[in-house]
């Protein structure tokens, strides 16, 4: 019976093409984001030659403190007000201000995502008591609130990341269950009913992915704001004063910067570089997502 | 002949408005026999949709609930099956065809990957066995290089394939009654006679009933078996096809049947076209109701005790519920 009703488009189908592959075409095309994802993954290179390959310690005490840039060949970014190499310190002090902002962004991201996808799935009951404690964490001072947790549980990249995480989740909720909330109504969630999806299913494999584009672009800016976070919680004296970090670095010699400007400097400008690729790269992902935008 | 495969008995559904409660349905009566093709018809907010979703256990709740009756599904009632129940019914031996095929795939999966996901739900198979069957069925619904197309992203295919593929998934698991929301509403006109001839093959080729609701009487006169006339949340004409189209009942009923405008009917040599035919008003909102005929106000053959009080379905094999024609038949 096929045969009588083959539709009359002969023409040969075109090749699929995903709606992410769509969306890094038009990413592609846009030469900010390209450039921060240049700059990204050179500063997680340098990262992570740090991490992994630098063998000196940044913590050692190699040279007169308060080395001017330059002054001395081996050590090209100068030293700090304990005579500690800086280059050493932005090498190996990269690893972990990123891991504690990525680990942030994934706990905002986890807990984020199930809060607002409860909520605005179910909605009800479900969603007033989820709100409410929602509410509850947006009303305090995040900065204030990440250093009570800090200095309860001991500072450690560890709980560094835990506190960013639980001190900036709620946001991310919110943008999840105005997704939800807007999605399950769509055709194609009763549609999905009609063929016999259970909620679970249809929670996360028809509404999620629909509404991951925003998602996407909120995760990366999360990122961002994490690092700022960790060195903001470290210029405090918070950090974990066992690792080296660029946050760390900053508040050490911040006392000092009258007198020598360049340690406090070149980790400063690490940190902005950083969180400057980051938000070239999310805005790129979100004219990317975004198909109103993307014929500009 | 066997028993009804859906009946539907005395539904009532009601929705809470900031109106206060209306009931959108308001105890409707409906039998789908095995293989038949039931037409339900009516203008936008009659309860067809609602009628649809109350069959699939869909009714949105909240707002909506069913208030009152039952639905029997080869003698199981499914208003009061519980979830896992009714999950196992939908798509397996129920299933459905949404108005917009735009809308009712899941933009981020492709064709291929929505039909094999509705066969794995109820079928025992592997994700590999899946694909092929449903490459199989969009073979069957006629997409030419079903293979390719199968990996197609809905935004690739074209209203009509969309509706194709919609179709597959509905069939995917060779279900009983197949439930067809306005499937055409969206379609160019041609492809719409596709569709239709589609439907009718899969009718005559796996034996489900199909449940096809519309508001264009030209399709029901090319459909349906019997037909449903439902107005403002209450079937008021039923009976075969044939004595519908032929000799409606009600006056709502002649008045759809009159608002097709047939090529036949004009006066080739007429120097004025009449004018479209139509049925004065709207259909009144819910929450406004009265105690008489809902369809008094609009009603070419309104008389003194219309207004009274609802007329209630008479006769035998063609049921009218009205007080000037009903008495007649």
């Amino acid at each position: 019976m096929s045969a009588k009703h083959e539709m009359s488009t002969s023409r040969t189908a075109p090749e699929a093409i995903s709606p992410l592959a769509e969306a890094w075409t038009v990413f592609r095309r846009n030469k900010p984001a390209m450039f921060g994802l240049f700059l990204l993954f050179s500063i997680i290179a340098f990262v992570l030659y740090g991490t992994f390959l630098y063998t000196g310690d940044p913590f050692d005490i190699v040279w007169a403190p308060h080395t001017m840039p330059s002054e001395e060949a081996a050590f090209p970014l100068g030293t700090d007000y304990l005579g500690r190499d800086l280059l050493a310190g932005l090498l190996t002090g990269g690893g972990p201000t990123l891991a504690v902002g990525a680990v942030a962004a994934l706990i905002t991201v986890v807990i984020g995502i199930a809060v607002g996808a409860l909520s605005g799935y179910f909605g009800g009951w479900v969603d007033d008591l989820l709100m409410r404690i929602t509410e509850f964490f947006q009303v305090l001072p995040a900065l204030l609130f990440a250093m009570v947790l800090v200095t309860l549980f001991s500072p450690s990249l560890v709980t560094i990341a835990l506190a960013i995480g639980v001190v900036s989740w709620p946001q991310t909720a919110r943008l999840t269950r105005a997704e939800f909330l807007k999605i399950r109504e769509l055709e194609y969630v009763t549609a999905a009913r009609s063929i016999g999806a259970r909620n679970n299913r249809i929670m996360w494999k028809v509404i999620l992915p629909n509404a991951l584009p925003p998602l996407i672009v909120s995760a990366t800016l999360t990122v961002g704001v994490a690092i700022l976070f960790e060195a903001g919680l470290s210029f405090l004296g918070l950090g974990d004063p066992n690792t080296m970090s660029w946050g760390l670095m900053i508040g050490s010699n911040r006392s000092y910067i009258i007198e020598a400007w360049w340690p406090v400097t070149f980790p400063g400008i690490a940190i902005f570089l950083t969180v400057f690729a980051v938000s070239l790269v999310g805005d790129g992902l979100n004219d990317a997502f975004n198909p109103k935008l993307r014929e500009r | 002949m066997a028993g009804p495969l859906l009946a539907i008995r005395d539904l009532k559904v009601e929705f809470s408005t900031r109106h206060g409660p209306i009931t959108a349905l308001d105890g409707i009566s409906l039998d789908v026999m095995p293989g038949e093709t039931l037409g339900i018809v009516g203008e936008s907010g009659c309860g067809k949709s609602i009628t649809a979703l109350a069959a699939m256990g869909l009714v949105p709740n909240p707002p909506g609930k069913v208030s009152g009756g039952a639905i029997l599904f080869d003698g199981e009632d499914i208003t009061r099956a519980n979830d896992a129940r009714m999950r196992q019914l939908r798509g397996a031996e129920i299933s459905m065809i949404f108005q917009e095929p735009m809308t009712s795939l899941n933009p981020v999966f492709t064709a291929g990957d929505q039909i094999a996901e509705a066969i794995m739900l109820h079928q025992n198979v592997t994700a590999a066995e899946a694909w092929t069957k449903a490459v199989d069925l969009l073979k069957l619904v006629g997409i030419p290089e079903a293979e390719r197309r199968a990996s197609a992203y809905p935004h690739e295919l074209s209203g009509g394939m969309r509706q194709r593929v919609m179709i597959a998934m509905a069939i995917s698991c060779r279900p009983k009654v197949l439930i067809a929301d306005e499937p055409t509403t969206a379609l160019d006109v041609t492809v719409q006679a596709q569709i239709f001839d589609l439907m009718r093959d899969i009718q005559a080729e796996f034996g489900v009933a199909l449940v096809l609701i519309t508001h264009d009487m030209g399709a029901i006169a090319e459909m349906a078996d019997r037909v449903a006339v439902m107005y403002a949340g209450r079937v008021v004409e039923e009976g075969n096809a044939d004595a519908i189209l032929d000799h409606p009942l009600h006056p709502y009923t002649r008045g759809l049947i009159d608002c097709i405008p047939a090529l036949g009917k004009v006066d080739a040599n007429a120097d004025v076209m009449p004018p479209l035919a139509e049925i004065p008003g709207v259909v009144p909102p819910l929450h406004l109701l009265g105690k008489g005929c809902a369809f008094a106000d609009r009603c070419p053959l309104v008389e003194a005790g219309c207004r009274d009080s609802r007329p209630e379905m008479t006769g035998d094999k063609h049921r009218v519920a009205c007080f000037v024609t009903g008495s007649k038949a």
